[in-house]
Order: C-alpha cells, then sequence, then structure tokens
C-alpha cells in the first residue's frame, strides 16, 4: 500500500496568535478583592472558529486512527469503535446528565448501569460488578484495596503482605500492587507459562493475591489455570483476574469458572469503546460473593421498578473516582453488549482467535515464534535473528509505519528477546490480514539502511527520544524560555 | 501445523454462525463463513473449535444466557427508550455544580473530538505516527502550566480526586512524615477518594477544622497541628468545598516552611486568579471536564496536574516533551518513561496506563475556542450571576446565601434552617428547579459535613428568569416545611 501520511509544518495552537491579549488586565470579575485578581493574563490566543478548527483538524490528520489504519498491538485490542455507540453516547438525554441529580430525574441512566452491570456478570461468571474504576489500572488497584479490606477483616492483612505475578504480566499489575503497599514477587514461566511448581513454592501465608492474565501476553491459555487456582486458594490467598485479554475468550471460558475471585475487565479493550489516544478507558471490577461486599459505592440497585444508588454498605472501600465510573463509555459497552448478544459474544473469541492464529502461522516464515503453536488472541514473534543484518525490533517496527500500518507491541514481554506482540481483533478482515503479511514481508526482508532510515512517510521522521529526555522542554513555556535555542526545532 | 482435536462434549457450543443481514457478523465482524472456512484451511483445520483445545473442558461454557444480539434500529429503538426515562438538567432551572460543571459547550468541540484519527487512536507510543495526539497533549500541558503558573504538568489523570491521591503519595515519597492534612470542608468523595490511596501506606489523612465564619481552614489549628510534627502535606482547594476562595490561603507557605502543599483548583477559576503559585504550591491539581465536557453523569473527566520541576521524576502520569526529528523537524513524543509502569513495574511512580486524553484534547480546545480573555470574561459573567443568586436568596426567610463570608466566584455555600437540605432540594425538583447538591455524606454512619448545607452554583446561561424561578420555589419549599 502507498501511504503518505500528513505533513503540515503546524505550530502550536499558543503559536497561532502569540499575545494579542497580553498587556490587557484580566475582565473584572465582581466582588473579586484585589489580592486575589491575576495581574497578567494567560498567555493563550484569541483565536476565530475557523482557525481552532484548522489547527486541529490538520493534527488529527497527522495521526494513526483505527479508521485509517489496522492497529496489531498486542494486548490493546484495537477492534473497531462502532458509531452507533458514538450516536447513542451523544444523546442530550445521556450527556446532559449531571452526576448529582435527583435519582428520579436519572432513571435511564442508572438503568443503563444496571443493565450493563448485570450483562458483565453474566460474561465474567462473577455475581457482582461495580463500574466506577476508569481504567484498566485503576481497577487493579481498587480491586487489590478490596483485598486488603478482606484479609483485615480476618486479622490476616499485616501477615498477608505479598502480590505474586507472573513474569509475563503486565506492567500495570506489579505497579499496582505497589500502589496498594504490597510487595510484589514473579514468578517464573516456563514455555511461556506459569511454572506451577515455582508458583507452589512461592505461596504461602504471606500471600494475599496471584495476579494472572488469562491468556497471557504471550497469547498462551494458562492450561493449568484449575491447578493455580487450587494452589492459591489452598494458601489462603485470592486469584485475580486481569481482564486485558478477556477478548479471546468471551463466551468459552470466563473468570468466575476458571476460579477467579475478582477481575477487572478493560472496556475500552473487548467492548470496543474509543482509546481516545491514550483514554478516556473504562475498568469494571468484579467479584465473587467473598469480595463484593468491598466493591466501591454507591451499588447500582433495582427496588420494584426503580433504580437507585445505594451507599450503604459497610464493608466498601469507599470512592476511588468522583461519580459513577465513565458512564459515556459504560453507554457505548451496553449498545456493544446489546448489539452482539449470546452468539455475537462468542463469535468474537472465534474470529479473533482465528485471525491471530492464522497470522501467526503466515508470519512464522519470517522470524521464530516462541513456545507451542496454538495461540489465543495474540502471539510473539522474536526479531532476535535481525540482529545478524544490524537491525532490531525497532526498525521493523518504525519500517512497518511507512507501510500505512501501525507497529506491533515491541519489547514486551521481556522474556522473549527482541520480542513483537501481535493482536488482530475479530473487526479485521482477511483482506487487512493478506496485507500485513505482506507488509511484514516487505519490512523484514529491506535492506538495514531503509530500515534504520524508517520511518520516512509518517509527519515526521525518527524522532530523537534521548534529545527529548535530556532537554525537557514540557510546556509553550519552556519553548520561549529557551528561546534562540527554538531555532534549532526550524528547517 | 496440527493442533490436538478438542474432547466431544453435549454442553459445548460448536454452532456456526451466519452471517445474516444486520447482524453483528455482517456489521462488525468481516467474511462469512467462506472466509472463516478458507483461514482454516490454511491452518489445516475444520472447526474453530479446534482453536481453543487448550481450553481445559471443566472450565468451558454452556449458555451465557445474556439474550440475542440486535440488529441496529432495534439497539437504537430500545436504548432511546431507556434514555428518555432521564431527564437532562437542560429541561430545569439549574444550579448544579461543586467539581463538575454544566457549563455550554460550543459545537467545535465536539467537532474536533469527533474527527476518529484522534478518538480510535491509541496511546502515542510510536511519536512519529502520533505527532496529532502528542502536539495536543502538549499544548495541555501548556494550558495548564500558564493557568497555574508552576513548572510542569503532565498529560492527564483519570480526575480530579485521583489527582489529589496522586498529590498525596507524589509528597509521601519527597517529605518524611505520617500525617497528611485537609480541609474539614473537602467534599466527602474526595476525601474517600484520598484515604483508598493512602491505604498501603502508613498515612493518617487528618481534617484542619474550619473557621465557622468564613469556612476558610482555621489558621490557628492548623499551626498547632504542624507544631506537633510529622506533617508530609497539606492540601487546601480553591475555591474550597463550600464554593468559597480562602483568605488563609495567602498564610499557608509561611505556616508550612518546608511541608508541601497541594493545590487543588479550578480551572476557569485560575483564569482570573493569582496562580497558585503565587501561594507557594509545590504541586496543583484540578478538575478539568468543565473545559468542553458535558458531565455525562459523572464521566469520562480529566485530572490535572502540575508541580514544580525537582518533583517531575517522581510525579506520575504520561508527559510529552518537545524533541526533533532525524531532519531536525520539530516534534513531539512521550519522555521519562522511566517513571511509568510499563518501563519500572513495581518501582514505578505510579500505575497509571490509560488516562483521559481525548477528554484533555476538549479541555485545550475548549480553552482556544473561547480564548484568553473570553475565559476571564466567562468567569466575570457566572460571578456575576452567582452573586444575583445569592442576593436573591439571601432575603429569603430560613435561608443564609452564601451561608460564609468569604469572597466566591461562580458557587456558594447555602444553609437551609429548616428542614433537611435533601427535603428542600426535592421540593425545589418538583417545581423544575436544580437548586445545588447536599454536602452531606451520604454513607449510614459516617460524620461530615451537616445536613443543612447545599453547593449551590451558577452556569454561565444562568439568566434572570430561572433565578426567581429558584427564589420562588425555596420560598414554597420553606412555606411547605415550616407548615409540616
Amino acid at each position: 500500500m502507498t501511504f503518505r501520511q500528513a505533513r503540515y509544518d503546524e505550530p502550536l495552537v499558543c503559536e497561532l496568535a502569540p499575545g494579542r491579549a497580553a498587556g490587557e488586565a484580566p475582565a473584572a470579575v465582581p466582588g473579586l478583592p484585589e489580592r486575589w485578581r491575576r495581574k497578567a493574563p494567560i498567555d493563550w490566543p484569541e483565536l476565530s472558529e475557523l482557525e481552532v478548527v484548522r489547527h486541529y483538524t490538520r493534527l488529527s490528520q497527522m495521526n494513526f486512527g483505527i479508521d485509517t489504519m489496522a492497529y496489531p498491538l498486542g494486548s490493546c485490542t484495537m477492534k473497531y469503535n462502532p458509531k452507533v455507540s458514538e450516536l447513542l453516547a451523544r444523546r442530550r438525554t445521556a450527556s446532559e446528565l449531571h452526576p448529582y441529580q435527583p435519582e428520579e430525574t436519572v432513571q435511564g441512566a442508572l438503568e443503563i448501569l444496571w443493565r450493563l452491570e448485570k450483562g458483565l456478570t453474566k460474561v465474567t461468571g462473577l455475581p457482582e460488578v461495580s463500574l466506577q474504576p476508569a481504567a484498566g489500572a485503576h481497577g487493579e488497584f481498587s480491586a487489590l484495596l478490596m483485598v486488603r479490606a478482606y484479609f483485615r477483616e480476618r486479622g490476616e492483612d499485616a501477615q498477608r503482605t505479598e502480590v505474586l505475578l507472573p513474569d509475563t504480566a503486565h506492567g500495570t499489575n506489579p505497579a499496582s500492587a505497589m500502589m496498594a503497599g504490597y510487595t510484589t514477587r514473579e514468578i517464573p514461566s516456563k514455555d511461556g507459562c506459569v511454572h506451577v511448581d515455582e508458583l507452589r513454592a512461592a505461596v504461602g501465608p504471606k500471600t494475599a493475591a496471584f495476579m494472572l492474565t488469562n491468556p497471557n501476553t504471550a497469547g498462551l491459555f494458562e492450561s493449568e489455570i484449575v491447578e493455580i487456582a487450587q494452589t492459591v486458594h489452598d494458601a489462603g490467598g485470592l486469584l485475580y483476574y486481569d481482564g486485558a485479554n478477556l477478548n479471546a475468550i468471551l463466551g468459552m471460558t470466563n473468570p468466575g469458572r476458571m476460579g477467579f475471585d475478582v477481575a477487572h475487565l478493560n472496556l475500552h479493550k473487548t467492548f470496543a469503546t474509543p482509546h481516545g489516544g491514550g483514554g478516556p478507558g473504562a475498568g469494571v471490577l468484579a467479584a465473587n460473593e467473598r469480595l463484593a461486599p468491598y466493591l466501591p459505592v454507591p451499588r447500582v440497585v433495582k427496588r420494584g421498578r426503580k433504580y437507585a444508588l445505594d451507599y450503604d454498605r459497610p464493608k466498601s472501600i469507599g470512592k476511588i473516582k468522583t461519580a459513577y465510573g465513565n458512564f459515556g463509555l459504560d453507554l457505548r459497552a451496553y449498545v456493544f453488549l446489546l448489539s452482539h448478544g449470546e452468539e455475537g459474544l462468542r463469535h468474537i473469541a472465534r474470529r479473533a482467535v482465528l485471525n491471530s492464529n492464522y497470522l501467526a502461522h503466515r508470519l512464522a516464515r519470517y522470524l521464530p515464534r516462541p513456545f507451542r503453536p496454538l495461540v489465543k488472541h495474540e502471539f510473539l514473534l522474536s526479531g532476535a535473528p535481525l540482529k545478524e543484518r544490524g537491525v532490531r525490533t525497532l526498525d521493523v517496527a518504525k519500517r512497518l509505519l511507512d507501510e500505512g500500518v501501525h507497529a506491533p507491541t515491541i519489547y514486551f514481554p521481556s522474556l522473549v528477546e527482541e520480542s513483537m506482540m501481535i493482536e488482530f481483533p475479530e473487526t479485521e478482515s482477511r483482506r487487512e490480514l493478506d496485507a500485513f503479511v505482506a507488509a511484514f514481508e516487505r519490512a523484514v526482508t529491506d535492506t538495514p539502511e531503509n530500515l534504520h532510515a524508517a520511518p520516512r512517510h509518517t509527519s515526521v521522521g525518527r524522532v530523537d527520544e534521548v534529545l527529548a529526555a535530556r532537554q525537557l522542554l514540557l510546556s509553550w513555556k519552556d519553548l520561549k524560555a529557551a528561546g534562540a535555542n527554538l531555532e534549532a526545532f526550524r528547517r | 501445523m496440527t493442533f490436538p482435536l478438542p474432547a466431544e462434549g453435549k454442553a459445548l457450543w460448536t454452532g456456526r454462525l451466519a452471517a445474516t443481514p444486520g447482524s453483528v457478523v455482517a456489521r462488525w465482524i468481516p467474511g462469512d463463513q467462506s472466509e472463516e472456512a478458507a483461514l482454516l484451511k490454511e491452518l489445516g483445520l475444520h472447526d474453530v473449535e479446534e482453536l481453543f483445545a487448550d481450553v481445559p473442558k471443566k472450565v468451558r461454557l454452556g449458555r451465557l444466557g445474556v439474550g440475542a444480539g440486535k440488529d441496529e434500529p432495534d439497539v437504537v429503538r430500545t436504548v432511546d427508550q431507556i434514555l428518555d426515562r432521564n431527564r437532562p438538567y437542560s429541561k430545569f432551572a439549574s444550579f448544579l455544580g461543586g467539581r463538575i460543571g454544566t457549563r455550554f459547550v460550543p459545537a467545535a468541540v465536539d467537532a474536533i473530538l469527533s474527527r476518529s484519527e484522534f478518538y480510535t487512536a491509541y496511546t502515542p507510543y510510536q511519536p512519529e505516527a502520533s505527532q496529532g495526539t502528542l502536539q495536543a497533549m502538549f499544548e495541555f500541558q501548556s494550558l495548564w502550566v500558564e493557568l497555574t503558573g508552576m513548572d510542569a504538568a503532565n498529560a492527564s489523570l483519570y480526575d480530579g480526586a485521583t489527582s489529589m491521591g496522586e498529590a498525596l503519595l507524589l509528597c509521601h515519597r519527597v517529605h518524611d512524615g505520617h500525617r497528611f492534612l485537609v480541609p474539614a470542608s473537602l467534599p466527602w468523595e474526595e476525601r474517600s477518594v484520598l484515604e483508598n490511596y493512602a491505604t498501603g501506606f502508613p498515612i493518617r489523612i487528618e481534617s484542619i477544622p474550619f473557621d465557622s465564619r468564613t469556612g476558610g481552614l482555621d489558621l490557628a489549628g492548623l499551626r498547632t497541628e504542624i507544631g506537633k510534627g510529622d506533617v508530609f502535606g497539606l492540601l487546601a482547594d480553591v475555591p474550597n468545598g463550600f464554593g468559597h476562595l480562602d483568605e488563609g490561603l495567602f498564610e499557608l507557605k509561611g505556616i508550612l516552611g518546608k511541608v508541601p502543599l497541594v493545590i487543588g483548583a479550578d480551572p476557569l477559576a485560575l483564569s482570573v486568579l493569582e496562580p497558585p503559585g503565587a501561594w507557594g504550591a509545590d504541586v496543583v491539581v484540578g478538575e478539568g471536564q468543565g473545559f468542553g465536557m458535558t458531565p455525562n453523569f459523572g464521566g469520562p473527566l480529566v485530572g490535572l496536574f502540575a508541580c514544580r520541576k525537582e518533583l517531575l521524576r517522581v510525579a506520575p502520569g504520561r508527559i510529552v516533551g518537545a524533541t526533533r526529528d532525524v531532519d531536525g523537524r520539530r516534534a513531539f513524543t512521550l519522555t521519562l518513561q522511566t517513571r511509568e509502569q510499563h518501563i519500572r513495574r513495581s518501582r514505578a511512580t505510579s500505575n497509571i496506563c490509560t488516562n483521559q486524553s481525548l477528554v484533555a484534547l476538549a479541555f485545550v480546545v475548549y480553552a482556544s475556542l473561547v480564548g484568553a480573555r473570553g475565559l476571564a470574561e466567562l468567569q466575570g459573567r457566572i460571578t456575576e450571576r452567582a452573586h444575583t443568586l445569592a442576593s436573591a436568596l439571601g432575603g429569603i426567610d430560613g435561608l443564609s446565601a452564601p451561608r460564609f463570608e468569604a469572597p466566591y466566584l461562580g458557587e456558594f455555600a447555602l444553609r437551609v434552617g429548616r428542614g433537611s437540605a435533601r427535603a428542600f432540594l426535592d421540593r425545589l425538583r418538583r417545581r423544575r428547579v436544580l437548586g445545588g447538591h447536599s454536602l452531606a455524606d451520604p454513607r449510614p454512619g459516617r460524620p461530615g459535613l451537616g445536613e443543612e448545607l447545599i453547593l449551590t452554583a451558577a452556569r454561565d446561561t444562568t439568566d434572570d428568569k430561572e433565578i426567581q424561578r429558584y427564589a420562588r420555589a425555596a420560598r414554597a419549599a420553606l412555606a411547605a416545611t415550616g407548615a409540616a
């Protein structure tokens, strides 16, 4: 595919009309004492609507999105974001609702939350759900606070200080454990899956929880999940499900059936709410009977035909953010659930796993695949053999951008040298899969010179990240202060 | 390559799905059975079920019980029917506020947010292909730096409350002590979020009482607490939980000495106020939803976070920096990533990964449409409306409006002298007035602010008729309470 990304020399919005308001005192504010009054206005421009719209439209054209490009980022589940969800989320009956409105005036919103929660209890096999967390990592953190509250009530909190996780765990897992005050311990993998003997040796009276993603970040289903659950529970620990990879098993199995006590889901992955250039997402907490009393408040309840917010949960951890979660995204996820239904959900897993195995099979010609061949929604390749030619995985990733496809997730998980993690969700057609194979072939067979020079067709060429970290220019104020050095950026 | 065949199991669902018109298989999952069959053939397989041979039978599912899927017209009809049971605040005379605002959103904001190159993009980990998101986030950081007078800002956190939580942990990292002080007037939700962020650490969150006349921090009490030592930070908010500007703020740095100061600030207020840098703030956090987003029943919101440069390396969240590309062109990229969870894992400064990028985009687009002068004028107009409202309500027997004697901008605390605030608000609602929200903690048995306080806010669109309607409804509500 011939691909050329838009390339504008677009100034910062603040550079479009610098200082037009400068020198003027800000508008008078009634009743504001002089000592509070801002003396100099903020340095921000006064622009026409067209100037603003044109600026940000140009910036948008210097971006990749799912609507323009395939996005094979492993563990990110970059599937199509249905337009009908966008339409419905923008209804005034959804958007013009303040969270502190009386319950009588927001019955529809509460019903959406309630229905989505009920649907997700079925998807997860766990009986209670809270939609409050803003993102996956936020859900992990909240769940670990619930784990802490559970052990505190049992008088085991002081003793259970450790969270175990496999060496393939997402980085958010150990970071969330740290935020919840736990120390972490990594369990080594064997052939890409949890080494159950190592887990047996590690669990004990100090274990608070074992955090597991299944299928894991190597794209492998942890087939020994029943033994894993048994091992953790026998030691008195709790089993935590990281739902980042739920797409692969929708309707096939679920965290409850596998023996997990608590789970988070990423609605922005599995349930197709847009990633927004890095957020907002929506985390979901699902818990079994043991942990459900600790879920955040309020809980949405149905009393007769009326929906209400219930704050009377004495064991609850309380609030983990303002209001009730990212409602705008919950609504989109509900639309997705409603559209798919029983068979549609199952078909997601089937097609995502089929896409992944097909692509893994085709790409194994070019680079080695670690571990067993049967994968789930994603798979790993190792770029290690490229090193003989002085080429790295990073170079292939950059070269793929020139093919008009996003790069895979790279250098994660770290148990595979020069790893590439590839995920093509169910919304990608065979045509896109085959186009990616062709693009991949051109990339890995290109000359080292071309690979090092890539990308050439994106809005900017290879970016100097070392310089960024060294000069730390993080705002327009920094750029102004750098003064003459600014010229270094100009062509 | 062959896979082991799965064991036969009657309970397992093995049906194939036909791409019937209107079904999700035709709409969102491409290809028909022949495409599926062709892909399987390449793998030497006959049935997709063979790809799930590694999922033990013991954990396989029968049916989920979520019902059949719906086509698009049916989905739209179903969801609209549910949403029609809502009554948006725009159908009322609304005075709801607090950290979540209901200001008018210009159409151009959503036009930009609807550019799918923005909203369907992932985190800009490949900077060459993501300059749009990166430059917009750099502009967002620049704006929060301008408003706060701080050295640097990050590219957003979840919301104002979680930004406070992250600020608490940052202070704990850089200053010895176990006690973190907050105003007793802090909204209960933020207090609860802070307690959760503190759970895993030897931290006690303690309240500084408020002055009964001004609602501001009791400075004598604060001095005493600081004097006892072991304090690693203080949070103060502008406006405070009562909607007021706390005159004590100007004295905080003198009282705190080296103890870090976190300011929670409303971005629109900062367009007319001296920046918190001037009060000696070390970290400035805030809620940014009011710039370009409708409330959406409380989410998505956007957490604002800025700090002094010396604290940057222990700060949470993504940060965008300017650099150049291989040809010397200006370019933007994520930087200081070694603080983050995907690199540093259990030694990261925070676990945050997904943030609120698109809402941060709305924030900077809104400010650019309104302009520096426009923001200050807007705050001026809303302030005038709030003062007119206070005059209209203050003259009513049974109400104190505002309850406290201190300067305020767009909102203030209202005291209901007769009956509970909740009953009063309920009576207003029946007269098509959303009069504000109760400041009491709704959790049973929790000590908190009194049942008699309401936070009431003016909007940019509040007109005289709405103010008169509030006053009439308030009189009627109080008369009904008196009669009962």
